[in-house]
């Protein structure tokens, strides 16, 4: 997983809740990195796995949540990082629905190593979206962050349903309508 | 601060310092991997370079040795670049002047050169074509000129190309040749004519001469002496020779009209019993034939001629108390050898070429008009043959031909 993941987690880790929390959560996790991260490392998933099941564990939050809230924070380092490729969509619906066969295309020429969830279009019109989300990682909380956020950022509202296709959500649907 | 805290910040910037280290050697190998690709890539860019500086000069050097004359020019027809030869043929010194192609087509030539500018658009090429051109130094030339479409990588046509030749000279002597040739027909022909006609005309006055030479004799036989009626005779006997040349004349003028030849089949064995009911021939001569004769392809008339005046020659020239005429024939692929071979007089050797000659005749025969074998010769070669001949003198004669299958 690139270490970007890591560092911005560990910095809005430190903003809502402090370096102490930090600092708990690396000391209880048996990490091979030690937690020291930078941005253009790569590291093993499971020291993500790992650091937000402490966490979860120290704050009552579920981790689904807190992936919610990390996935929102991170469309902000993106857009930060990538305007031009945001620039290029007219609206959230047509960001949403050129990930797969637009945005991780860019993603591997940067990338080549990187290990991407697909989002499969099921259905789509103007308002509408239907997509599968595949992924080993069962982050689909983070991507609903993500879409979120591409909502507020072309200032528009959606109602995103997330339905399990497997229970360990590997396999979700999600069924984005445009209010 | 507390303890804690303290440890917890010591903890965090040991955790800092050691990221920083790690993206430290990170950036390291990536420059490092930065710096070995510009390598290669430099590299292959110089390699691309020098084949490219390689490839533009030998195309230099093609378009400049050319000795034909190469127009380059844009899809409007501008011309882009020419050569040497191009410059030296035009007139237009491409790029100091500026010219369109279709200022040097001829007037009479611009549908003709549309038609063809047309078809290099759609297939890509167009060859042979020719026509004239204006010339800044020349005035009109005939050209002819092959051009291809030249594309970009993208394979989208962006000018073309042309190899221009001057053919003016060589059109002003195949014209020539063409006029001469014509000529040269046109006074055969006449020529043919006019042996045709004079022969014609001589007979008529040669019957009246016999005619009156016959009455002479008629009516004076009881007042002619002896010397008198043998002149008369020699008179007849001469004037029968003239007819015969003349005859001969008029055979010989008629071989020439090779437009009126049929091309049949003809039995060479049937040619030869006609002949023998032709010509007389003395009891003591035979002909024999070595074999049976082939049915060749050819005109029935011509052929019987051949072996008529050489079979004939051959019984006048005859001297033996038994005469043999022999004729035989060999398959040569592409043509037939024929043999006619005889016992006769022979011919020394100095006379080989002269005998096919026309008006020449070895000896005093009176039936010999020294046309005979230029005949044969003409025949001959209408179909593509040969003749020559073996003869040993006082032992006989082989005449040996070819005729063409």
């Amino acid at each position: 997983m690139k270490g970007i993941v890591f560092t911005e987690f560990l910095e809005l880790v430190e903003e809502k809740f402090g370096l102490e929390t930090v600092d708990k959560i690396i000391n209880a996790s048996n990490l091979p990195s030690g937690g020291a991260y930078t941005a253009i490392g790569t590291y093993d998933f499971a020291e993500m796995l790992s650091l937000l099941s402490h966490l979860s564990d120290h704050t009552s939050i579920s981790i689904d949540d807190l992936l919610l809230v990390y996935g929102e924070h991170f469309f902000s380092v993106l857009a930060r990082s990538y305007p031009q490729l945001i620039e290029k969509y007219k609206g959230p619906i047509e960001l949403l629905s050129s990930i797969e066969n637009h945005i991780h295309v860019e993603v591997r020429k940067i990338y080549p190593d990187a290990e991407l969830p697909t989002f499969e279009i099921v259905e789509k019109t103007d308002k509408a979206l239907i997509m599968i989300y595949k992924s080993s990682r069962a982050m689909s909380s983070f991507g609903l962050g993500l879409m979120n956020k591409t909502f507020n950022h072309y200032n528009a509202n959606a109602t995103i349903l997330l339905d399990k296709i497997k229970a360990d959500g590997t396999e979700v649907k999600f069924s984005i309508t445009k209010n | 601060m507390s303890t804690t805290n303290l440890e917890i910040l010591q903890r965090a910037l040991l955790r800092e310092k050691k990221a920083r280290k790690a993206a430290e050697n990170i950036l390291e190998d990536k420059s490092r991997e930065l710096y070995s690709i510009t390598q290669q890539l430099k590299e292959a860019n110089e390699k691309l370079q020098s084949g490219l500086t390689e490839k533009t000069s030998e195309l230099q050097g093609v378009f400049d040795n050319l000795v034909d004359a190469y127009v380059l020019m844009d899809l409007g027809g501008n011309v882009i670049k020419l050569n040497e030869a191009a410059k030296e043929l035009f007139g237009y010194d491409v790029p100091k002047e500026t010219v369109n192609v279709v200022r040097l087509i001829y007037k009479e030539d611009f549908n003709y050169a549309m038609l063809s500018f047309n078809l290099l658009i759609e297939t890509g090429s167009f060859s042979d074509y020719i026509a004239r051109v204006y010339t800044k130094s020349k005035g009109v030339r005939w050209v002819h000129i092959n051009a291809s479409i030249i594309k970009n990588s993208k394979n989208k046509p962006i000018g073309a190309q042309g190899i221009v030749k001057d053919i003016t000279d060589q059109r002003a002597i195949e014209e020539q040749n063409k006029k001469l040739v014509q000529d040269l027909e046109k006074s055969n022909e006449e020529l043919a004519e006019y042996a045709h006609i004079v022969s014609h005309d001589l007979k008529s006055p040669l019957r009246s001469i016999n005619a009156l030479v016959n009455w002479l004799r008629e009516d004076y036989k009881n007042v002619l002496d002896d010397t008198g009626l043998e002149n008369i005779k020699l008179i007849e006997q001469t004037l029968e020779k003239m007819e015969h040349l003349i005859n001969g004349i008029l055979n010989y003028s008629s071989v020439n009209n090779i437009g009126i030849l049929k091309n049949e089949n003809v039995d060479i064995n049937s040619i030869i019993k006609e002949i023998e009911n032709t010509i007389f021939i003395p009891k003591y001569i035979k002909i024999i034939k070595k074999q049976n004769l082939p049915i060749i392809k050819g005109d029935k008339t011509r052929l019987q001629q051949l072996f008529q005046n050489i079979i004939s020659n051959a019984v006048n020239y005859i001297d033996k108390e038994i005469g043999i005429i022999q004729i035989s024939f060999e398959d040569k692929s592409t043509h037939y050898l024929f043999e006619i071979k005889d016992n006769g007089v022979g011919i020394e050797k100095e006379y080989f070429d002269k005998i096919f000659k026309i008006f020449q005749s070895l000896g005093n025969n009176k039936n010999s008009t020294g046309i005979g074998l230029s005949i044969v010769k003409k025949i001959i070669e209408i179909y593509d043959g040969e003749i020559w001949l073996e003869s040993e003198p006082k032992i006989g004669t082989s005449f040996f031909f070819t005729l063409k299958k």
